[in-house]
């Protein structure tokens, strides 16, 4: 079905055809599934042949490991504690940085004395990893909560501010000729452009700094902590228990996988206009 | 319908108009030289060029978005300082707002002037209709073609109620076919509207299929003004027309000469 004028055509949707075996096997969810299967079922191949020896766990009791966590006290709270504390400390350091970093950002693109008072210092500690900073962080602050919130910070910060910054340097600047020709000012030229025009950049920095984030707590939590997903796994890997190490990676990656997706459907919320990238 | 005969009021006024642009620092490109252009009340001027002729930058000056190195530029006798919701400029490269719908597009100049939001609703619907789009008012530009996508480009700048249009080789992205249509719309549309039109094109069956005057630039920097033909045919046109064909012939040799 399509709407047009004249000789000029938009289509709106494909239509549907019937079923048929070529179409099922070549259907995308279905070789999702198929993947996602043989990788499974190679993995509990490989734990219950026993190749890497005991450490390798099956998943199936790596999952089983993660109910028990579930039902008992471990290290002083359950598995919903340990996934708290660490889903907090990411919460707390990413949305700090981030609050700081956008609009900084944004003045910085906006505005050519910012720029040139923060770019050299920012570009003093851009190449350095967010990890480096642990030691010196628990230096200053000690192994309480704030030094790994401050790994975090530092290593959301970089990302989101480079991103805010770029997404404004490359809007097209006839856009704002546009504006001017209408009668807008410059305010109108920040608000209806240079704002809007950003939007995606800002967000694939955000994106890009959660996944950040979650490295850097990990990195913070295997050094030194008493709970959390990071603690988990530094445990398993102490007392030998691959199920656990296992179980531990497997709930950073669905933690950091819900909390991009949650970013994402808060991009979709406002920027409607953006044809979806499909993300690998 | 020549200016002398009929005594129309003078709506734009360029006097010696030179312009340089400085590249890499220190390489003077001297784009346009001793511009002397008047345009009616109500004209349709074509400026026609080929590529990197200075007459998109002609055009920009009258926009307001350049300023010449000397002369100056006169709109309704007053002297033109800077871009102004009283000309309307439509972009070679559409330059819609992607972030926002066609309505949200047609509205901008309104909104940025306060207009009340059911008004200017009212307002871009009423040139959403004129240019063709009904229907189309929540579509995003990314899900438009590139008629339509120019189309909305016209509306937003004709729902600024500009007395001059500018017209920055609107149909310069679409194809031959879609491009041909377009240019009926143009007429169509300014019939309905009648403003003070400036249009830049390279396509001389463009410049004969609309104009009322052809300006002729220089093919080769700094750009000036090499000729004028007067198109006194009535409308809608044939392309096929003698009388066209005729003048056709005339600036085609013109071209060659330039070239």
């Amino acid at each position: 079905m399509s709407r047009a004028i004249a000789n000029e055509t938009v289509g709106i949707s494909g239509g549907r055809e019937g079923f048929s075996f070529y179409r099922c096997i070549t259907n995308t969810w279905f070789l999702y599934c198929v993947s996602l299967s043989v990788f499974f079922l190679v993995w509990d191949r490989v734990a219950a042949w026993r190749i890497f020896g005991d450490s390798l766990a099956q998943p199936l009791v790596v999952l089983d490991k993660l109910y028990e966590l579930t039902q008992i006290r471990f290290a002083g709270t359950n598995l919903g504690g340990h996934i708290w504390a660490s889903t907090r400390r990411v919460l707390i350091g990413f949305s700090l940085a981030s609050a700081i970093a956008v609009p900084l950002g944004l003045c910085m693109a906006l505005n050519r004395y910012t720029n040139a008072v923060v770019k050299p210092v920012f570009d003093l500690f851009k190449p350095m990893p967010p990890i480096a900073w642990v030691s010196i962080s628990i230096l200053w602050f000690g192994v309480g909560e704030f030094s790994k919130i401050f790994i975090i910070a530092i290593g959301t910060f970089v990302p989101c501010l480079l991103n805010s910054y770029n997404g404004v340097r490359l809007v097209e600047p006839e856009l704002y000729d546009v504006i001017r020709v209408l009668g807008g000012k410059r305010k109108d030229e920040i608000i209806e452009v240079c704002f809007p025009a950003s939007f995606p950049a800002i967000f694939a920095g955000l994106q890009i700094s959660l996944s950040v984030a979650w490295t850097c707590l990990l990195a913070a939590e295997l050094m030194n902590a008493r709970d959390g997903m990071g603690f988990l796994i530094k445990r398993g890997m102490d007392t030998y228990q691959p199920a656990l190490v296992l179980g531990g990676m497997i709930l950073i990656a669905l933690m950091a996988w819900l909390s991009s997706l949650a970013i994402t459907l808060i991009e979709r919320r406002l920027c409607p206009w953006k044809t979806g990238i499909e993300n690998l | 319908m020549t200016p002398s005969s009929l005594l129309p009021r003078l709506k734009i006024h360029c006097e010696a108009i030179d312009k340089t642009f400085i590249q890499k620092g220190h390489v003077e490109v001297p784009v346009i030289k001793d511009i002397n252009l008047d345009v009616a009340e109500n004209e349709f001027l074509v400026v026609l060029g080929p590529g990197q002729c200075g007459k998109s930058t002609l055009l920009r000056i009258i926009a307001g978005l350049e300023t010449p190195d000397a002369g100056y530029v006169l709109l309704d006798g007053q002297p033109v300082t800077g871009p102004g919701p009283d000309r309307g400029l439509v972009f070679q490269g559409y330059m819609l707002f992607a972030w926002r719908t066609v309505l949200g597009n047609v509205e901008m100049g309104l909104k940025l002037r306060n207009v009340p939001r059911r008004e200017r609703h009212a307002v871009a619907r009423r040139y959403i209709k004129l240019v063709g789009l009904e229907g189309f008012e929540k579509y995003y530009p990314h899900q438009l073609s590139g008629g339509m996508k120019q189309r909305t480009g016209i509306a937003r700048a004709y729902a600024n109620s500009p007395d001059v249009m500018l017209l920055d080789e609107p149909f310069g992205q679409l194809d031959a076919q879609t491009r041909m249509f377009m240019q009926h719309e143009t007429i169509r549309i300014w019939e309905q509207e009648k403003r003070t039109v400036v249009f830049v094109t390279n396509n001389i069956d463009e410049a004969l299929f609309l104009a009322d005057r052809v300006i002729l630039m220089e093919g080769k920097l700094p750009g000036r003004i090499k000729k004028e033909y007067v198109v006194d045919l009535p409308r809608p046109r044939d392309h096929g027309h003698p009388d066209l064909l005729r003048l056709r012939e005339a600036i085609s040799e013109e071209i060659a000469l330039v070239l």
